[in-house]
């Protein structure tokens, strides 16, 4: 509609400039026209005023007369002897020779005299005549006696004079005749200019008309259109304010009234700063219209929407969207302001965001409570699986060999299930980011399924995978979310399949990589398949022995593979078995160069040289111990200090470095190493810790560590830990030369704790004054004796470290009483 | 522009004798008779005629036109006396003048042309008397160039030359 009309005006403007071009060519026509015309009119009324020939005719017949009157008063001379006659003829010869006289010298017969005949003619008559005049001035007598001289040279004259005669009347016909024809010419043209004129006036009165026509259709447009805009402007929900360059308001529409609180006849003429600015923007206001009065510079004209604060009348200040143009109103230039009242979606936004935050806290508190919660579980949980192990490797009976398998397995779920929240909490957490590493992807499949084939064979299945088409090797993958994707739902395919197959079969597509764990069990009802992607979600039709999860598997593998840019999916008919499908992204790389050197494949069956940091003495042991137990030597350290001392000492292939200690916790232990000159600056420390938050693990790296183990020491983990950070496979040295834990070590380990024990009850029965030695001498042994199978012992002792950080004596003596007693029930502490 | 182009005619003071001599009785020519002016006129010499010689018309008061002709070459100075004062020293009340020539040409003057810019009765050009070859003795000289309404066929057929007789008429 706007493109039309601007069209519509470029045409008008065009067509008003070829009709004033046409206007202004008329006009010079016409101009040129009436001095042409003026000039011939001038010209042929001058050459009729002026009368210059008509005479001639008469002057030339005139002349005849007077030479025939010459000859006559000659001849009359001549045949009297009266006196009166020479008389005569000398007045006729003298009116004869003024006319000649004329005929020679005036400037009438100047073009005349140019045509030979007529020229040569009067010439020579004049000759004659001028030979002529002693006769006639002279003596009577003498002229008598010349008057036959005088006839014979007026005989001679009389055909010369024929001859002038003759030709000037011809030119003077022909001059006539011409003369007449330019006449005629000039009043032709006259006619024609005349009708030129007269189509040049048409033409242009046409033009004026059709212009006329326009200009009227316009203003009827115009009319329209202003009409509309102002429709628009009077009905529009925005404040339209529309104020010169000097900011004298020339238009307030309704909307700006209502907002404003302005009828539009009090604001208009007034400065739009006095009347919508807040004083607090005033001067950044003034300041900007003086800049685009002078400069021109706009800063927020035609910049869209920017948000403001603008005033009521009752001096509200509320916030606004402001849009700024310029508009040109014939040289004029104005400013548009467009005003929109946001103060109702400020405040809803306002609240938005408080809700939304709120919310976000809520959320996190809620993650971080369960990171928190799961993590606190597993310290004893640890505790208690580290002990069951040791358990199962004392003399028992069958019966008790079989409730410890019991405790391991439900220990083992436990776990599993903690692990998973973990999982969930840590995702939440933003530990979502992959990991992405280089491995051969058949020697993750192949060890998926190997390590799940015994799990398979007890619930009579039979596992295996296999590519179709094309394998693909070498892979940049998350690896070990792919791993943990591939054992849930081969974990699940397990489960849920009694006395049948699980085949995962691989495929690689250019659309990635496609994974399918088939199985032939229980199935999926249609309902259910949808929902058990998400959190806490189980199926309650798993048959015999079914164990209950957390509902949290397929949804943590639902959350790694979407965190991969993955899909995931099921199909399954009930009682014939289910297809679980990942589909992922795939980036194929060269594999590193397979490594056939003899020497690295058979590594020195020397151990490694670790420094191991822990001030839980319990654990100090186990890890030393399963250290040994691999065939590594191990130097310990009992808190940070003493890790930065040994370590200055010599150098480890690894430092295994516990973070909450006393003297020196790990973090400063290892800053210390880092900052250090010592051997073991650049040695790799790995964090051994139970604190496996994401952002704790942050703040190990942060302090210069290389890695992180877990808490509880798993023997799998610590080995995997010494592989990563030390040159040379450990596997096989684990294999080949790890001796068989003695008994003997457990021995020594009980013993000593029983002495540890002791000494803490000979010395508290010593009645020490020191709070705080008491408080940390017996949390040490606490620590203990849960590991030791004396959990009320420890509760006991927990109670006296309270009871003496406190500071109250008399708690302090109960609590060491009622440890006393708690004592001498306790069943015998037992490692393994 | 030829139109527009004005030669000033020299106009001589009438001289105070002439002014007088107009109540006074017309004296006798002592040369040769020039002009014979006859018709209703109040002032003779002759008869029912006034007689000139060119002493007398001298005398009358000297008037000059400079002008072009269309019958004689370039510019000239024609010396006379004005027709307007030769017809008032007459007493000349017609309303009409016939000018006739010694070839007996003969006009009819209109008395309205005698005014002080108009014709004079010419009997000398540049300084020196009109002989009758020249056009002489006398010429009524209109003045052509101060005026295109002087320039026209019949101001130019009013230009009598060798001019010998005047009658009023009516």
């Amino acid at each position: 509609m706007i493109e039309a009309t601007s069209q519509q005006r470029s045409r008008d403007t065009a067509l008003w400039r070829r009709g004033q071009l046409l206007l202004v060519l008329v006009g010079l026509l016409c101009v040129l026209s009436i001095t042409f015309l003026i000039s011939e009119i001038i010209r042929d009324l001058r050459f009729l005023n002026s009368a210059r020939s008509d005479n001639v005719h008469w002057v030339l017949s005139q002349a005849e007369v007077e030479f025939l009157d010459f000859r006559n008063a000659v001849q009359s001379a001549q045949s009297s002897t009266d006196p009166d006659a020479l008389e005569e003829l000398i007045v006729e010869f003298d009116v004869f020779y003024s006319r000649i006289d004329t005929l020679h010298t005036g400037a009438l017969y100047t073009e005349l005299r140019q045509i030979e005949p007529f020229g040569q003619s009067i010439a020579t008559i004049r000759n004659r005549l001028d030979a002529v005049i002693p006769i006639i001035d002279g003596p009577r007598d003498q002229l008598r006696a010349a008057l036959p001289a005088l006839s014979e040279a007026a005989d001679e004259i009389r055909p010369l004079l024929r001859t002038a005669a003759t030709t000037g009347l011809q030119y003077f016909v022909e001059r006539s005749d011409q003369s007449r024809e330019n006449f005629a010419s000039t009043l032709l043209r006259l006619a024609l200019i005349a009708a030129a004129l007269v189509l040049a006036l048409i033409v242009l009165l046409g033009h004026t008309r059709r212009v006329g026509k326009q200009t009227e259709t316009r203003g009827h447009e115009l009319a329209d259109a202003y009409s509309r805009l102002n429709t628009i402007l009077e009905t529009s929900l925005d404040a339209v304010i529309v104020a010169d360059l000097d900011g004298r308001i020339l238009n307030f529409n309704k909307a700006a009234e209502r907002i404003f609180q302005y009828s539009t006849d009090e604001v208009l003429g007034k400065n739009i700063a006095d009347i919508v600015v807040p004083d607090h923007h005033r001067a950044a206001h003034d300041a900007g219209m003086q800049r685009m009065r002078i400069s021109g510079e706009q800063r927020v004209v035609g910049q869209g929407r920017v948000r403001l604060e603008a005033k009521r009348r009752n001096g509200e200040i509320f916030p606004v969207e402001l849009a700024l143009e310029m508009a040109e109103s014939g040289e004029d230039e104005m400013i548009v302001a467009f005003l929109r009242d946001i103060s109702h979606r400020v405040a809803a936004e306002t609240e938005l965001v408080e809700a939304r935050d709120k919310a976000l806290a809520g959320e996190k508190a809620k993650a971080d409570f369960l990171a928190m919660m799961t993590h606190e579980i597993r310290t004893p949980l640890n505790g208690l699986l580290g002990n069951l192990a040791l358990l199962e490797k004392t003399p028992l009976s069958v019966t008790q060999d079989r409730y410890v398998r019991n405790m391991d397995i439900s220990g083992g779920v436990l776990m599993h299930h903690v692990d998973a929240v973990l999982d969930v909490a840590r995702f939440e957490a933003g530990a979502a980011e992959p990991r992405e590493e280089v491995v051969h992807l058949g020697r993750l499949m192949q060890d998926i399924v190997d390590s799940q084939a015994s799990a398979a064979e007890a619930n009579g299945n039979h596992i295996q995978w296999g590519w179709i088409g094309d394998p693909a090797t070498w892979v940049r993958i998350d690896a070990s979310r792919l791993q943990q994707v591939l054992l849930n739902l081969v974990g699940n395919a397990i489960k849920f399949t009694r006395d049948g197959r699980i085949v995962v079969e691989a495929e690689c597509s250019e659309s990635g990589l496609d994974l399918r764990v088939i199985d032939t069990g229980v199935g999926i009802p249609e309902a259910d398949q949808e929902r058990i992607f998400g959190d806490f979600q189980t199926i309650d039709n798993t048959g015999e022995g079914a164990t209950a999860g957390t509902g949290l598997g397929l949804g943590i593998a639902r959350r790694f593979v979407e965190a991969m840019d993955g899909e995931i999916g099921v199909e399954s008919t009930e009682d014939e078995g289910s297809v679980f499908w990942v589909r992922l992204p795939l980036t194929c790389v060269d594999g590193p160069e397979e490594d056939d050197d003899p020497q690295r494949s058979c590594p020195e069956a020397q151990g490694h040289n670790i420094l191991l940091v822990e001030d839980n003495e319990i654990n100090l042991e186990l890890a030393g111990e399963t250290l040994f137990g691999l065939g590594h030597r191990v130097t310990e350290a009992r808190n940070g200090q003493e890790a930065v001392e040994a370590a200055e000492k010599g150098r480890f292939d690894l430092i295994l470095m516990d973070i909450r200690m006393p003297v020196l916790d790990g973090l400063g232990a290892t800053r210390a190493i880092r900052a250090g000159n010592g051997p073991n600056r650049d040695a790799p420390i790995v964090a051994f810790s139970a604190n496996v938050l994401p952002e704790a693990k942050d703040r190990f790296i942060a302090a210069g560590m290389s890695g992180f183990l877990p808490k509880p020491l798993v023997e799998e983990e610590l080995v995997r830990v010494i592989n990563q950070f030390t040159s040379g496979e450990q596997s096989a040295v684990e294999a080949s030369v790890a001796p068989q834990k003695e008994q003997n070590t457990l021995d020594r380990l009980t013993a000593r704790y029983v002495s540890q024990m002791n000494a803490l009850f000979d010395w508290l029965d010593t009645g020490p004054d020191d709070m705080s030695e008491i408080a940390a001498e017996a949390h040490k042994v606490a620590g203990s004796a849960a590991a030791f199978g004396q959990p009320d012992l420890r509760d006991a002792l927990v109670a006296v470290e309270m009871a003496a950080e406190s500071g109250d004596r008399d708690l302090v003596e109960r609590a060491i009483e009622t440890a006393r007693q708690t004592r001498e029930h306790l069943p015998d502490p037992s490692l393994s | 522009m030829n139109l527009f182009r004005v030669v000033p005619a020299v106009v001589v003071a009438v001289s105070l004798w002439a002014l007088q001599a107009t109540a006074e009785s017309l004296p006798l020519p002592e040369g040769r008779v020039l002009l014979t002016v006859s018709g209703d006129i109040e002032m003779t010499n002759d008869g029912e005629a006034a007689t000139f010689d060119l002493e007398m018309l001298r005398a009358l008061g000297e008037s000059e036109i400079k002008t072009d002709t269309i019958w004689t070459p370039g510019d000239h100075v024609f010396t006379g006396v004005r027709l307007k004062t030769l017809l008032d020293h007459l007493g000349a009340e017609g309303s009409t003048i016939e000018a006739t020539a010694i070839n007996d040409y003969s006009v009819t003057i209109p008395m309205s042309d005698a005014t002080e810019g108009g014709p004079i009765v010419a009997y000398a050009m540049d300084g020196k008397e009109l002989s009758r070859r020249d056009k002489g003795p006398l010429w009524v000289i209109y003045p052509f160039s101060s005026s295109s309404d002087y320039r026209t066929e019949v101001i130019y057929s009013r230009s009598i030359w060798q001019l010998d007789r005047i009658t009023i008429k009516e």
